[in-house]
């Protein structure tokens, strides 16, 4: 019952903090809005049993990437100066075309309303999970670190192309 | 709780993150609503998988949106140099 309670709160909350980006025009407010959703979703990793990835949420989402954005929105001027006016058709039917997409997704996986979920909390889901990562996905999990490597080559090659040769 | 209101959270989460992807034109929110884009499908591997083997993929998804993040604020301060804007609708080569 409190699982149950718990997700249903964190899951509200991380789709009020998403919505209320959608009409935030300040791009710092909508920065924190989206750590606002990132936060509420890491409570409910937390509610379905999964503290190691509550935790890598709070890091990696929470704290590097929102770091990143923040930077990013600090360095680039142009963030603070186009404001485009508020297109509310445009909005009405972002929302919309939104609803349909629920709507659809949720009639496609109806099949589910049959299927109980194991709501009893646990506190032993880590070591489960470093067996996996370390046993049957350990091929996968390195490769990882060259999807990692590719990314900063490309990150510091689009960086280095746009300071002005000396 | 049955596993299909988990789904719905999840659905509703991707669905509301689409709605922004679409809708707004500056180039950073855009890739902010598609972080959590990200975010919904990592709470649907969670919610819906079968045990730790669908939390390995998570932590697999967490590794992929940090490099997607990485890159493409890059790409995005590349662009923002090169045009000076970051409205998606002001860069007009970009378009077919």
């Amino acid at each position: 019952m409190m699982v149950s309670a718990a997700c249903y709160l964190f899951g509200a909350l991380a789709a009020l903090a998403t919505l209320l980006m959608l009409f935030q025009r300040d791009p710092v407010k909508a920065a924190l809005l989206m750590l606002a959703a990132l936060l509420s979703t890491a409570g409910l990793y937390l509610a379905l049993s999964a503290q190691l990835l509550a935790v890598l949420q709070v890091i990696l989402y929470a704290g590097a990437i929102m770091t990143l954005f923040i930077v990013a929105l600090t360095a680039l001027p142009q963030a603070w100066r186009d404001r485009p006016a508020p297109a509310s058709l445009m909005r009405v039917l972002g929302l919309a075309a939104a609803a349909v997409l629920l709507t659809e997704l949720l009639k496609f996986s109806a099949a589910l309303r049959a299927r109980p979920f194991a709501g009893a909390f646990s506190d032993e889901g880590t070591l489960p999970l470093a067996r996996e990562l370390f046993g049957r996905f350990a091929f996968q999990f390195e490769l990882l670190s060259l999807v990692i490597l590719a990314c900063v080559v490309a990150a510091v090659a689009l960086a280095a192309a746009r300071r002005p040769a000396q | 709780m049955t596993a299909y209101g988990l789904a719905s959270i999840s659905f509703a989460l991707f669905a509301l993150a689409a709605a922004g992807f679409l809708t707004c034109g500056s180039l950073v929110r855009m890739l902010m609503f598609l972080e959590l884009m990200l975010n919904a499908a990592n709470v649907a591997f969670v919610a819906l998988g079968p045990g730790p083997g669908s939390q390995a993929y998570a932590v697999m998804l967490f590794a992929i949106a940090a490099a997607e993040a990485g890159v493409g604020l890059a790409l995005i301060l590349s662009l923002a140099s090169a045009f000076k804007t970051l409205e998606a609708a002001n860069i007009k080569e970009l378009k077919g």
